[in-house]
């Protein structure tokens, strides 16, 4: 499991960097002609199921243009979407029972585990056609690790501060003048004796806060500490994790009193509708903003803790579809459709109803500021992560860890907290 | 009262004679269909019940992550028990909650319920009107049920709204503070278990003979004195089917919490924990199994207690 970890640091870094870049460099020279299409002169028409996790925000909108594209290339998709939180939930007896042929899913930790256990089906034919279109660090990404590849990568976002450019300036907050932690409690001070919520915090689902404590670490303890944390290779008990703990402390009182009642769209909201200032998130949360407040959305680095860290790693995660078990008695429909959402005629389609970033670097990158910011910050960040619940064991962190910070959130002891945490990971059976 | 019960024990007795002495004479045809009435019920149970139930036994004794044949399967002895006492603190808390849920469906709303029925008994005015609406909780899916109460006390949602503070900071947090969730899932499940109960129970009171209830008036006896020795006593078999549901609804307590959080903070039962290591993203076959023992134990001593004592007296 350890050199699994490192490899993927490197790759998963190098990925982003240059996929940002190479797509900077396309819209800068004008987008050049997809050339994707090709295979769609195929007469071929093909039946395809296809599992959803899509269901937040403008998600079903894009299903219902997309599969309808598919299928004016001859793709029939059969559609099979089910909410985001159950399609994790059950994604175990989900790919042992009756997969769709195609489905959503993330790179990291649970694609490769997933593969090991033999319920992927690897699509290396696939990838030798589309595999130009990726970055190396991508390509990494897309590898399982028998060295096959099994992801066609889509889309993916970084996690920052996000905030309400008006908000900010009717406060009288300077975003540029946030450097250092110091500065953002200092902000949250005037934000709060304006009446309203410093920071929206979320933890209701057991996984939004997440985001927190990851971006915490890496500030306060860099980027190998947290990597080494999240594989298990450090130990709950050290000193550093404490710190991580006291620093999250110190913001508590600018983040919401009840950070458990609140899903991610509804502490979303809470920004939407300027009743907090900012929210700690993953840029999806763009999907819940209208097209007439969308200008204003705006996001900056979480500031810096430990001067040695700066500002030098974020979690950026990438989704994608993979091919299941039952894929592999319907091959060709499954890699046609594989290849149909790897393309710049998908991404557009997605584009066009709630910008995004792609892993095609022949995708175009929207010129609006916020898309454009987004792939400033990753350019500017040395290490990527993909978040903790897909940086760790899934038993570890969706049963213990999500519910340690619950805890932590309501008031629990860090003490005691990292000292459970390093028994129940101790305990854990072999992966 | 105890001469209804002496007759029923006489014409049962010579019934059961009968029976004995006729099981030597089946013919070809009677074997053939006892055999499929009896028969198919039995494979079916064993099938479905006894069988899963054993295996759940025997998988939280080992290591599985659910994935893969039986060869995967690591035999860990009492591991698995050792870990969620001495690890997991979801356990006390859920362990709490079973109780709560007992103590107070046995205490509050089962005893509600039974008021209830007792008035609707008397034919007040408009007792169709109270029927329907004590007993509509139970007709509504328990997924609205969630929504609906989630609208009610979620901190911008109605009952705050009445109090005049939806303000996410300041608002009192029902749901999402683990020393108050509790009690509003409580609320919410004796709201429905209120209207299960009485209906039960009407159903069982409509069957009693109105005489007795004239015969005790006319010896004197109060409203209390009939119910509890008149009425309660011609309701055992009721009886019987409300214990058991109450215990059983509150261990097995499940749904709600579910839709609520997910059955986290503060809201963990055995039930959900047995759903979030078996169903989960993490299966963890072995804890899951575990928690599923502890529960089948925990459900299986209070009724069995209960049944034995109240068929042992009824066949004396």
């Amino acid at each position: 499991m350890k050199e699994i970890i490192t490899e993927n640091e490197v790759s998963r870094r190098s990925v982003l960097k240059g996929a940002a870049a190479g797509a900077a460099a396309l819209t800068v020279g004008g987008v050049g002609a997809s050339t994707l299409g090709a295979s769609a002169a195929s007469a071929a028409t093909y039946n395809v199921s296809f599992g959803s996790n899509n269901t937040n925000g403008p998600g079903p909108e894009q299903d219902a243009a997309w599969t309808a594209a598919a299928k004016a290339e001859g793709i029939n998709v059969a559609l099979n979407a089910v909410d985001h939180n159950n399609f994790q939930n059950n994604i175990n007896s989900y790919l042992q029972g009756t997969p769709d042929n195609v489905f959503d899913w993330f790179s990291g930790y649970r694609m490769q585990f997933f593969a090991e256990k033999g319920l992927l089906t690897p699509i290396d034919d696939l990838w030798k056609k589309i595999g130009s279109n990726y970055t190396a660090g991508f390509t990494g990404a897309s590898t399982g690790l028998d060295g096959k590849k099994y992801l066609v990568p889509t889309d993916w976002y970084p996690w920052a501060i996000h905030y309400r450019k008006s908000v900010w300036k009717k406060a009288g907050v300077n975003p540029a003048s946030i450097k250092t932690i110091a500065d953002l409690i200092n902000a949250c001070k005037v934000f709060k004796s304006k009446g309203l919520v410093p920071i929206a915090q979320a933890d209701k689902g057991g996984w939004e806060a997440q985001g927190v404590f990851d971006i915490i670490n890496m500030r306060t303890n860099g980027f190998k500490f947290h990597m080494d944390l999240t594989a298990g290779r450090a130990s709950w008990t050290d000193p550093r994790v404490q710190k991580v703990f006291a620093n999250w402390k110190s913001l508590l009182p600018y983040m919401s009193a009840h950070p458990l009642d609140l899903g991610d769209q509804d502490a979303g909201k809470l920004v939407i509708q300027k009743k907090a200032a900012m929210i700690i998130m993953g840029s999806f949360t763009s999907g819940l903003y209208s097209k007439a407040d969308y200008p204003d959305l705006a996001l900056i680095p979480f500031p810096i803790i430990a001067p040695a860290n700066g500002t030098d790693s974020i979690d950026a995660p990438i989704d994608g579809v993979l091919a299941s078990t039952s894929a592999a008695s319907n091959m060709a429909g499954s890699e046609a459709l594989m290849e149909f959402i790897g393309s710049t005629k998908f991404s557009g389609i997605i584009q066009a109803i709630s910008p995004g970033l792609f892993a095609n670097k022949n995708s175009s990158v929207p010129s609006d500021p916020f898309i454009q910011s987004q792939v400033k910050l990753v350019n500017s960040t040395k290490h990527v992560a993909q978040f903790f619940d897909r940086d760790s064991r899934p038993d570890f962190a969706g049963p213990i860890f999500g519910p340690a910070i619950q805890k932590f959130l309501t008031g629990g002891d860090p003490k005691a907290i990292a000292s459970n945490l390093k028994a129940q990971w101790d305990a854990l059976p072999p992966a | 009262m105890s001469s209804v019960l002496e007759e029923s024990q006489e014409l049962a007795v010579p019934a059961k004679k009968k029976k004995r002495k006729g099981s030597h004479n089946f013919s070809g045809s009677d074997r053939v269909t006892l055999g499929a009435f009896v028969g198919l019920p039995t494979i079916l149970h064993v099938l479905f019940v006894w069988v899963p139930a054993v295996c759940t036994i025997l998988l939280s004794f080992t290591f599985w992550d659910g994935i893969g044949g039986l060869k995967n399967i690591k035999w860990v002895g009492f591991t698995n028990y050792r870990q969620i006492f001495q690890l997991d603190d979801n356990l006390p808390i859920a362990i709490r909650n079973n109780i709560l849920w007992l103590a107070v469906f046995a205490l509050i709303a089962t005893p509600l319920g039974i008021l209830l029925a007792y008035y609707i008994d008397k034919n007040l005015k408009g007792t169709q009107l109270y029927q329907t609406s004590f007993y509509l909780p139970l007709v509504i899916s328990l997924a609205v049920t969630g929504i609906i109460w989630d609208n009610v006390f979620r901190t911008d949602g109605v009952l705050n709204a009445l109090f005049g503070d939806t303000n996410p900071d300041t608002a009192i947090s029902w749901l999402g503070d683990p020393h108050k969730n509790i009690w509003v899932v409580l609320f919410i499940a004796s709201w429905r278990h209120i209207g299960y109960i009485m209906l039960l129970y009407l159903a069982g009171m409509k069957s009693v003979d109105p005489s007795l209830r004239e015969a005790s008036a006319i010896d004197g006896a109060t409203e209390w004195y009939t119910f509890r020795r008149v009425i309660m006593p011609s309701l055992r078999p009721v009886n019987v089917i409300i214990v058991v549901v109450t215990i059983i609804e509150s261990l097995r307590a499940f749904d709600l919490v579910f839709i609520i959080n997910r059955g986290t903070n503060g809201l963990q039962t055995l039930g959900v924990l047995v759903y979030q290591n078996i169903q989960g993203e993490s299966t963890r076959i072995g804890w899951g199994s575990a928690y599923a023992t502890l529960l089948f134990l925990i459900c299986l001593g209070p009724i069995m207690v209960y049944l034995y004592q109240n068929f042992s007296k009824g066949n004396d």
